[in-house]
């Protein structure tokens, strides 16, 4: 499994990375909706994109608005990681075909429940 | 996530964990064994900072002495990290298996009676609701009520607002924005769900008030923190609780402890994961309590182990 | 028309403890009110190299800048918290990681500030220096959170535009 994580903080890429490896992913980073469309645009077709809102250059919601209308992207699974928390922005998140939201602050668990909601990360289950 | 909380191994001393275990034991009838002093450890040390002492050790010598502290202590120690739709699996198979020979069996009725029992703050109530609000037909009408030990945790649940980062775990975002709005920095449940649930201060083991009959009782993650024969009476009070064709869940790696003789268990959700109890028919027979002069105990404890 | 121009101390204090217990745990708690050397420290804020300010701005429907001081060696464990370092490098750590941390700690926390108030709005993006940050439009100090971390003191305040603030009926 590929993640690819969107956010111009590297500390807040650096905290995705971290929780994401536990579970096995294997991850690439952008700093902006650009540079991710081009990491796109390169052949990287990652299973998950965890993007943040508010970026320089290109923002989350447009990077979205953009792979959701590409054919080559369906099979990605798009999830906003924001400090955005407005009830009408996580509708507009959705609406334009974000799978998931979590919201910042957020713990490392809080992530990991997310992916199972989406089928990314099974947890153990004690037989 | 704790990257801040990478100091050396400060361990608490055998003699103030046993201090510690003896007084949950106590306070609560939970156990708390050996193997458990880093979470008694990782619980504890927030307030031991707050109120002024170097480390743990020196905080259980303050418990020793100052009851107010004590109970501050109890209360983190018991305080219960839960997520929404919690495990996944359990609520798949209520929507997948239990649901639909309830709504077969209760046709007449029309009506659903579920018990979230040892409730916490209230995540399993609501996330059961927002499931019932999605699959109960038209003209069918369900109560979860949502007991617990904890009056602060059954206020919590009548208030029915939950921080930004108890809204993280677990919860879809399309659920979040159906049935919940923003009010300040909480965001609060919807009406409609709010009316389905019912609350109730109460202690599972002792004596339980008069209850309906139930068609689902969730029991999840709380028996393990109790001895075998609280356990045995805690089973034996919920079953009597159960209609006869109705159904308790268990923690996943929890079990009733006399199967043959007075449940019987189903597999059921994805791969058969989840195991249904229904009680078998002619009842358990009914056991005296076993001592009903321990001290009141406290059901609601879930001291996370794990993830 | 009841114009609230800002967030009470306590939902701001709630925000603030989120964030801190999210990123940097919980084992030290982030404490309401000063300490007892926070004084003279909190009289040196606004002046002194010792600290570092984080701000960020809030646009649309409510307008504010949101800072946060810390002074260095308080920044130092904030981004080796953060970033999931040694704490030991806590006063080595380079000035990227440090500026990089502080303004992703101001952007979560001016989120939050900013879901307490009503939308829409939107936020900047952030801006963090040493010493202190001065906005040149009119503003002025509507909210001021003083904690304690590690002993150090943490100020969280809010800046609101003088021309609005006040004026509600």
């Amino acid at each position: 499994m590929h993640a690819l994580i969107i956010d111009d903080s590297r500390t807040m890429r650096s905290i995705l990375k971290r929780i994401v490896h536990e579970i096995g992913f294997e991850t690439t980073e952008a700093a902006n909706g650009q540079e991710a469309l081009d990491v796109l645009e390169a052949g990287l077709v990652p299973d998950l994109c965890l993007i943040d809102w508010n970026m320089p250059l290109m923002d989350g919601y447009t990077f979205v608005t953009r792979v959701r209308a590409d054919e080559r992207w369906r099979s990605m699974t798009l999830m906003m990681v924001t400090t955005e928390s407005e009830h009408g922005q996580i509708v507009r998140a959705l609406a334009a075909g974000a799978h998931e939201y979590v919201i910042k602050p957020f713990t490392a668990d809080a992530i990991v429940e997310k992916l199972e909601l989406l089928g990314l990360a099974v947890r153990e289950v004690p037989a | 996530m704790t990257p801040g909380g990478t100091d050396g191994p400060d361990v608490i001393s055998e003699t103030n964990f046993g201090f510690v275990a003896d007084l949950l034991r106590r306070e609560t009838a939970m156990l708390c064994e050996r193997g458990k002093e880093y979470l008694v450890e990782a619980r504890l040390l927030p307030l031991a900072r707050q109120a002024g002492d170097p480390d743990v050790d020196h905080y259980v010598d303050r418990l020793r002495r100052d009851a107010g502290e004590r109970a501050r202590a109890v209360d983190a120690l018991t305080i219960n990290e839960t997520s929404w739709f919690r495990d996944l699996a359990p609520y798949q198979a209520f929507v997948d298996d239990v649901l639909p020979r309830l709504l077969a069996a209760r046709v007449d009725t029309r009506r659903l009676t579920i018990w979230s029992a040892a409730c916490s703050s209230g995540q399993e109530a609501y996330s059961l609701a927002m499931l019932l609000d999605e699959h109960l037909p038209a003209g069918w009408t369900a109560r979860i009520h949502a007991t617990d030990v904890s009056p602060t945790m059954v206020e919590r649940v009548r208030a029915g607002r939950y921080s930004q980062v108890e809204m993280n775990r677990g919860m879809p975002a399309t659920r979040l924005v159906k049935y919940f709005q923003r009010v300040g920095s909480e965001w609060e449940v919807q009406p409609q769900l709010r009316t389905m649930v019912t609350t109730q201060v109460m202690n599972l083991a002792a004596p339980l008030p008069p209850l309906p009959t139930f068609d689902v009782v969730l029991l999840r993650n709380v028996l393990i923190y109790f001895d075998h024969a609280t356990k045995q009476s805690i089973l034996d009070r919920v079953q009597a609780t159960i209609a006869e064709d109705g159904f308790l869940m268990l923690g996943s790696t929890e079990t009733t402890l006399d199967l043959e003789t007075t449940w019987t268990r189903e597999s059921a959700g994805p791969a058969g994961r989840v195991v249904l109890h229904r009680p078998r028919h002619g009842r358990a027979v009914s056991r005296p309590f076993p001592d009903s002069s321990s001290p009141a105990a406290s059901p609601h404890l879930t001291l996370r182990t794990g993830a | 028309m009841i114009a609230i121009d800002e967030p009470t101390i306590s939902d701001v204090h709630a925000v603030v403890e989120e964030v801190w217990t999210s990123f940097l745990g919980s084992d030290e708690p982030i404490q309401i009110g000063a300490s007892t050397e926070t004084t003279s420290l909190v009289d040196r804020l606004m002046l002194d190299d010792d600290t570092w300010t984080a701000a960020i701005t809030v646009t649309g429907a409510w307008e504010a800048m949101i800072l946060i001081s810390v002074p260095v060696p308080a920044a130092g464990l904030i981004t080796v918290g953060m970033l999931g370092l040694d704490p030991a490098e806590a006063e080595t750590c380079g000035l990227e990681d440090l500026t990089d941390a502080l303004g992703e700690l101001v952007n979560i926390v001016g989120g939050g500030v900013k879901s307490l108030m009503p939308g829409p709005s939107a936020l900047s993006l952030p801006l963090v220096a040493q010493g202190a940050i001065t906005s040149t439009s009119n503003l002025e100090e509507v909210c001021a959170v003083d904690l304690t971390w590690h002993g150090h003191p943490i100020r969280v305040s809010i800046d609101v535009p003088r021309t609005t603030h006040g004026i509600g009926g």
